[in-house]
């Protein structure tokens, strides 16, 4: 508590602050004619900042050491041109080696699929709930935002087989697991979108008001506009969220070592699914092996799509 | 009252996602045929065709249809063929469901009410004609373990029942000690690693303690374990754990066995230790029974024989089919690849990856019925 008006009044000249950053003189005199109550802070200081930092580098363990692995096991499968342009077709688990635009493809298909049904509604959604909303509606489709967010995967896929599948009697897709997926990427997309929209300063709208713009060209010309950039990294947390999503995959697409381009029939090829593959002949080196070459490639998919966006971002944001 | 308005609108909501997203479909669907580039003609073999073909189940027999897959694609450039290995529970599933063209099962179509549903009339009901039970590859399954030290072992059904009821819990227990005089077993704990998924590998491993020891083994059959242990998914699963456990005993089919490199069992039937070859399975498979009628070829093996130098416990795999496919063009598909998976030619390189060839009488019985398809 004191440590809070300390520093809700740093100028205040009659009372020396030791938390005044470069006051190191200033901070040592003030202890000594203080006493106890600074070293108490200061003690506090230190160990909050030690147990900080430990929590900073606990958390970085895991990412590195997964960085790590997945570097050190498969980064050399990724040095092949083969990887790039080839195929598994008639590659079996004994055989090293092998290609991966298959999946690559398909992945980045299937996700660009979700995001084109996903991204209009969800970003239409959130314009619904700050723009217009307003009493019961507005509640009950919040309500069914925070539902759907906190919807498992192997949910949404077994809904997406139930309707698709048990229903219909269509066969198993690409298609098919985009729908599920999608189901998962909506809610994201609406409360990151929503929350951006909220930081759009209400002066904004009040002075497009004021000219005698419609409400409409406002939310499309100022509002969405001026949030553009935050709406693109909503988007892309959407897209990180999917790209690596298995459950759906398994239940909805199955896998294949070909290349195949029709979203709507057959089995489907994609990078999580390729894993998994291999997965079931981890003994194998061979599998192993393009196993984890097949997860570090997805992880520089995600990290690229994560560049293309900041650099959207960047170039799309209204300058200041 | 005010629950079930909003489940409403999100029924409302769900559905419209539904129907935009059905619009997408008919618009890409068009589009995409001609992105396809897969219209070239297929290379000369009159049985080639172009197209996917979808089959699922069993993981028995994965490192042999990986092989067929393989010769029937590099002859047939233009045909896609993917097997996913699930499972022989989820592969009947899907094939009852439509979602397959052919399953791969470790045991024949049920004929009997099991949780009130028949698989065979299920089957031919998505048919719209009977369902076929084709072997095509036999599999012998392996004791396989891993204990630091113990380089050759013998069991018998009784003992093996036993270990895998845990109740004998050590290596050195005196019932292993008897039937291995001069192998000297550490004290070493049992770990018993057992197929957490529906697997056909686990319905012939049962059948066989049920049939050679009644009394030592007194669950069910069936796809699901019931005795105890530890649970792995699929063959590499149960095959990897054991790898990395001393003391760990597993029963898996020989090709993942040979893969990880376990030391396998040899059983004592009663007539002397028999150790675990192509061979030795293939005895137990000539004495096999045919119990479907016609071109249903399913078989019913004698896991208690006694015959000298017969392994016991083996698997034949079957690929499930329609007799007549709704879809011709389907049948046709389906028709040119197991041509090829039951050819000698291919059958005969299957030894090499831990599979044990079909006796000559079976193979000429299973080319005939495939060649009947439609």
């Amino acid at each position: 508590m004191s440590a809070i008006t300390d520093e809700r009044r740093p100028d205040d000249a009659s009372v020396p602050d030791d938390a005044t950053p470069p006051g190191g003189r200033q901070g040592r005199d003030a202890l000594r004619q203080m006493g106890s109550p600074h070293r108490a802070r200061n003690v506090k200081d230190v160990i909050a900042r030690v147990v900080m930092w430990f929590c900073f580098f606990l958390a970085m363990i895991p990412l590195v050491w997964i960085l790590w692995t997945v570097i050190s096991k498969g980064a050399h499968l990724l040095g092949s041109m083969e990887w790039w342009t080839g195929n598994q077709r008639n590659i079996n688990s004994d055989d090293a080696g092998g290609g991966a635009r298959h999946a690559i493809e398909g992945t980045l298909q299937m996700v660009g699929m979700t995001a084109l049904i996903a991204v209009p509604i969800g970003i239409f959604t959130a314009v619904y709930l700050v723009e217009y909303g307003r009493g019961k509606l507005a509640r009950a489709i919040s309500f069914t935002v925070d539902i759907l967010s906190g919807v498992p995967s192997i949910v949404a896929a077994l809904f997406i087989y139930a309707v698709w599948v048990t229903t219909f009697g269509l066969s198993r897709s690409g298609f098919a697991a985009a729908l599920a997926l999608v189901l998962l990427m909506i809610p994201v997309v609406v409360r990151s979108t929503e929350e951006m929209l909220k930081l759009v300063p209400n002066e904004l709208r009040e002075a497009a008001y004021a000219l005698g713009v419609p409400k409409w060209v406002t939310v499309v010309k100022v509002v969405l506009r001026t949030a553009f950039s935050g709406i693109i990294t909503g988007v892309l947390l959407g897209i990180a969220r999917v790209m690596g999503e298995t459950a759906p995959l398994l239940i909805l697409a199955p896998y294949t070592k070909n290349f195949q381009r029709d979203l709507f029939n057959g089995n489907f090829p994609t990078l999580p699914m390729m894993i998994n593959q291999d997965r079931g002949d981890f003994a194998l080196a061979t599998a192993a092996e393009r196993m984890w070459a097949a997860a570090l490639t997805l992880i520089i998919l995600v990290l690229l799509l994560n560049i293309i966006g900041r650099v959207i971002a960047y170039f799309g944001s209204v300058k200041k | 009252m005010s629950v079930s308005r909003i489940s409403a609108l999100g029924a409302i909501a769900l559905s419209g996602a539904l129907a935009l997203s059905a619009c997408a479909s008919e618009n890409t669907s068009t589009t995409t045929p001609a992105g396809n580039g897969t219209s070239a003609g297929a290379t000369g073999s009159a049985n080639c065709f172009s197209g996917d073909l979808k089959a699922e189940g069993s993981s028995a027999q994965k490192n042999a249809i990986d092989e067929a897959i393989s010769v029937f694609q590099n002859a047939c450039t233009d045909a896609n063929v993917d097997y996913q290995p699930t499972g022989s529970g989820a592969g009947i599933k899907q094939f009852i469901a439509k979602q397959v063209d052919f399953a791969g099962s470790d045991s024949a179509l049920k004929t009997v009410p099991k949780d009130g549903a028949v698989e065979s009339e299920d089957a031919a009901k998505a048919c719209g004609s009977p369902a076929w039970n084709l072997p095509m590859v036999t599999g012998p399954i392996a004791i396989a373990y891993n204990v630091a030290g113990v380089d050759k072992l013998v069991l018998n059904a009784d003992v093996a029942a036993k270990i895998f009821d845990g109740k004998i819990t050590v290596w050195n227990d005196p019932a292993i000690a008897a039937l291995n005089k001069g192998v000297t077993l550490p004290a070493t704990p049992i770990k018993v690693f057992f197929r957490s998924d529906e697997s056909g590998t686990t319905e012939n491993f049962t059948k066989y303690l049920k049939a050679a020891a009644p009394e030592a083994w007194s669950y069910e059959t069936g796809k699901k374990w019931t005795g105890k242990g530890e649970g792995k998914e699929k063959s590499a699963g149960v095959a990897t754990a054991t790898k990395g456990q001393d003391g760990g005993i597993t029963y898996v089919e020989l090709s993942y066995a040979q893969q990880n490199q376990l030391k396998m069992a040899q059983i004592d039937t009663g007539s002397g230790p028999v150790e675990l070859t192509a061979e030795s399975a293939g005895k137990t498979i000539a004495t096999a029974k045919q119990t479907g009628t016609g071109n249903d070829l399913a078989l019913k093996i004698d896991y208690a024989t006694k015959e000298a130098g017969a392994y016991p416990i083996v698997l034949v795999t079957y690929e499930i089919v329609c007799s007549k496919y709704p879809d011709a063009e389907t049948g046709k598909k389906v028709k040119a690849f197991l041509q090829t998976f039951s050819s000698d030619a291919v059958q005969s390189q299957l030894g090499e990856k831990g599979y044990a060839p079909l006796p000559t009488e079976v193979a000429t019985k299973v080319q005939t019925a495939v060649d009947a398809i439609s």
